[in-house]
């Protein structure tokens, strides 16, 4: 039995570590400009895609994707950002709205392009089993996790360390307050989102070496990362991290402990828990943000 | 004057060229067929392997018979059962004589019903589930049946000796259904069965694979699910390689794509299979079916183009025979689909009075090196199974 839950604590943390890729993304553009961004799992999807162009194409290993994948999704996300940019009322109901509707289209857009078949990675090195004493995982995913943690890191330092990370978090706490400082509120929020991109871009190329990808899968990506937003602390980046492993490990348990069948609706109580006690989330502050 | 009469005559030849495209649209009688299909969300996959098949067999049809011609009018479902509803209803709307396609259980019955109350034939073999065919809904037929599945999975497993089984299973109705099946049948022959439901939105499943290693301790996993679940399953065990003697799958599984897209990850594997890969189409009509499927789609044929490709001829010379007796609209298409008694890609067919095919049994595949070799059953076998025998 020990075994077994070793493994599912393990094979939670490693799906933790890729949850919380896909969440960041989400988490930093509500954080800086409030904005719940549902299109932000089919921009995932979308670098997943050019991944699988990139293998199958090209003859490469997806990694090589992430150059190609980087420029496209961040410039989707700029156009996310320009669009959702023209919401002058009620932004955060609007922009859901708009961004759903983004969602659709991008949706729309892979299936015409890379038709309804699903698709993962063929590399055989990604693949391979990587094993740990009593540990059993997939070599994507241990890199990918390694990858996850980098960028987290990255994420947390830019945010706290850099002047244009320092401006998200003015722009997020007091727009009109950072507006005196010297910071221009759009450009600010413009950086958020093709940091948003760029962290989808990794996300997806990750997301291909391990998983399995299909144009509908877009929408499944983006509840994920909502609850990890939510279940953190909206605003609370390294509370991604925790959250998303949390989210993993529940799951994981479940499946041992209990059966596969419950392992969503363990995901969704464990949300349900968390807010009920703590409505700010396990790592939120009232008013954070950032 | 000479020009002048030039330009009369001229006149006079494109008047004979119109009377003589009129006459001749006139001879081939235009039957309007309904698709309804999900060609976007979760089923586009499925969906569109069909319509491919549908629009074989329209072409086909169209090339074959000589006083009928049908036309088809697709709507997508988006893979949702609302909108399989509004689509039928459309459909209606527009003058369809009758419809095909439809895929998953749960769209289908409320499609079906749609179009039970409009009066139309709604034909699939997109849903499995016995529930279909035991509301009583007359104007209903299916090709495919949960009983044809499992027919050749509990063959497969005797022909083996396996003597326990562990069924992992996705909990949609068509998956959950086989599966409840499966685990009567092989726990009637005595089999030890332990059964894993897991949610279909799930990636990960090694969690499942090891408690199935450590736990259970089959000869054989049984795969009930769709293409992504199997590539799942089989990633977690070819990670953690249980001691296990063969894994076994059903549909969506033993097919060329999967040979072609996943060549690690199913040698050996077992799954439903109409055909050997690659395909041996032997009699006339499958050669025709074959052939048209290649140019149109300039690839190989797999098994959902067959289904698609089976269920609406069927119903297209269904809808012939009702035209040329005069009762199109007096309930013709439904008697005549009732009177269906013929060989066809998928073996006879032929419908009982809740619209199942009585005759339907499917065969079991393997992946052995590029190909799929049909190894159950015995008098249809295209080669030996491997046994024991597994991708890792």
């Amino acid at each position: 039995m020990s075994e077994l839950i070793l493994q599912a604590l393990y094979s939670g943390l490693l799906q933790g570590g890729s949850y919380a890729l896909i969440a960041l993304g989400l988490a930093l553009v509500f954080g800086a400009m409030r904005v719940i961004n549902l299109a932000q799992g089919e921009l995932v999807l979308l670098s997943a895609y050019i991944a699988y162009s990139v293998e199958s194409g090209m003859g490469l290993n997806p990694v090589l994707a992430i150059p190609i994948a980087l420029v496209v999704v961040c410039l989707t996300s700029a156009v996310v950002y320009f669009v959702v940019s023209r919401i002058k009322k009620d932004r955060e109901i609007n922009s859901l709205i708009l961004t759903y509707g983004i969602g659709v289209i991008l949706t729309n857009g892979m299936l015409l392009v890379w038709k309804a078949d699903i698709r993962s990675t063929s590399s055989e090195w990604m693949q391979e089993a990587f094993v740990l004493g009593p540990f059993y995982s997939m070599r994507s995913e241990v890199l990918f996790f390694g990858v996850s943690l980098v960028m987290m890191a990255g994420l947390w330092w830019w945010l706290s360390r850099s002047w244009y990370g320092r401006a998200v978090r003015a722009v997020s706490s007091n727009r009109d307050a950072a507006k005196l400082m010297g910071i221009n509120p759009g450009y600010t929020e413009l950086v958020s989102f093709i940091v948003a991109g760029i962290l989808a871009a990794f996300a997806g190329v990750a997301l291909f070496s391990y998983g399995v990808i299909s144009p509908a899968y877009g929408g499944v990506l983006t509840v994920k990362a909502f609850i990890i937003t939510v279940l953190a602390g909206v605003g609370s980046i390294p509370g991604v991290l925790i959250g998303a492993v949390l989210l993993g490990v529940a799951e994981a348990l479940t499946v041992t402990l209990a059966s596969s069948a419950l392992q969503e609706l363990a995901g969704m109580g464990l949300f349900l828990l968390v807010l009920f006690i703590m409505p700010n989330g396990l790592f939120g502050v009232r008013g954070r943000r950032g | 004057m000479t020009s002048r009469y030039q330009g009369i005559k001229r006149v006079a030849m494109l008047a004979w060229a119109a009377s003589a495209l009129v006459a001749g649209t006139a001879a081939a009688e235009e039957l309007k067929v309904g698709v309804e299909i999900p060609l976007t969300g979760s089923l586009a996959r499925v969906g569109s392997g069909m319509q491919e098949g549908i629009n074989v067999a329209a072409e086909v049809f169209n090339k074959t018979n000589g006083k009928h011609k049908v036309k088809l009018v697709t709507i997508d479902d988006e893979s949702a059962p609302a909108k399989a509803i509004a689509a039928v209803e459309k459909l209606a709307g527009d003058g369809v004589l009758a419809v095909t396609g439809g895929y998953g259980s749960n769209n289908i019955a409320p499609a079906a019903d749609a179009a039970a109350k409009a009066g139309l034939v709604y034909v699939t073999s997109g849903g499995v589930d016995d529930n279909l065919v035991s509301s009583g809904r007359k104007n209903f037929f299916r090709i495919n049946n949960v009983a044809g599945y499992q027919k050749a999975m509990v063959g497969l497993l005797e022909d083996m000796n396996a003597r326990s089984v562990a069924i992992v299973y996705s909990t949609k109705e068509a998956t959950a259904a086989l599966a409840k099946d499966l685990e009567k049948a092989w726990g009637a022959k005595g089999l030890k069965v332990t059964t894993h439901a897991f949610d279909p939105a799930i990636s990960d499943f090694k969690p499942i694979i090891n408690k199935i290693k450590l736990q259970d301790k089959p000869e054989v996993i049984a795969m009930i699910g769709y293409e992504n679940d199997y590539v799942g399953i089989l990633r977690a065990a070819r990670v953690l390689k249980p001691a296990v003697k063969a894994m076994v799958g059903v549909w969506s599984l033993a097919t060329p794509k999967m040979a072609a897209d996943f060549p690690d990850l199913v040698p050996n594997v077992y799954g439903t299979a109409l055909l050997p890969y690659p395909a041996q189409f032997t009699t006339a009509d499958g050669k025709l079916f074959e052939e048209t499927y290649r140019r149109l789609y300039n690839k190989d044929p797999d098994y959902l183009g067959q289904f698609g490709y089976v269920q609406s001829m069927l119903l297209f010379e269904a809808i012939a025979r009702a035209a040329d007796k005069g009762t199109l609209k007096k309930g013709g298409v439904a008697e005549e689909m009732r009177k269906t008694d013929r060989e066809t890609l998928i073996g006879r067919v032929q419908f009982g009075s809740n619209g199942d095919n009585l005759n339907f049994t499917h065969h079991m595949g393997q992946h052995q090196g590029n190909k799929v070799t049909i190894v159950w059953p015995k008098d249809a076998a295209t080669g030996k199974m491997n046994y024991p025998a597994v991708p890792w």
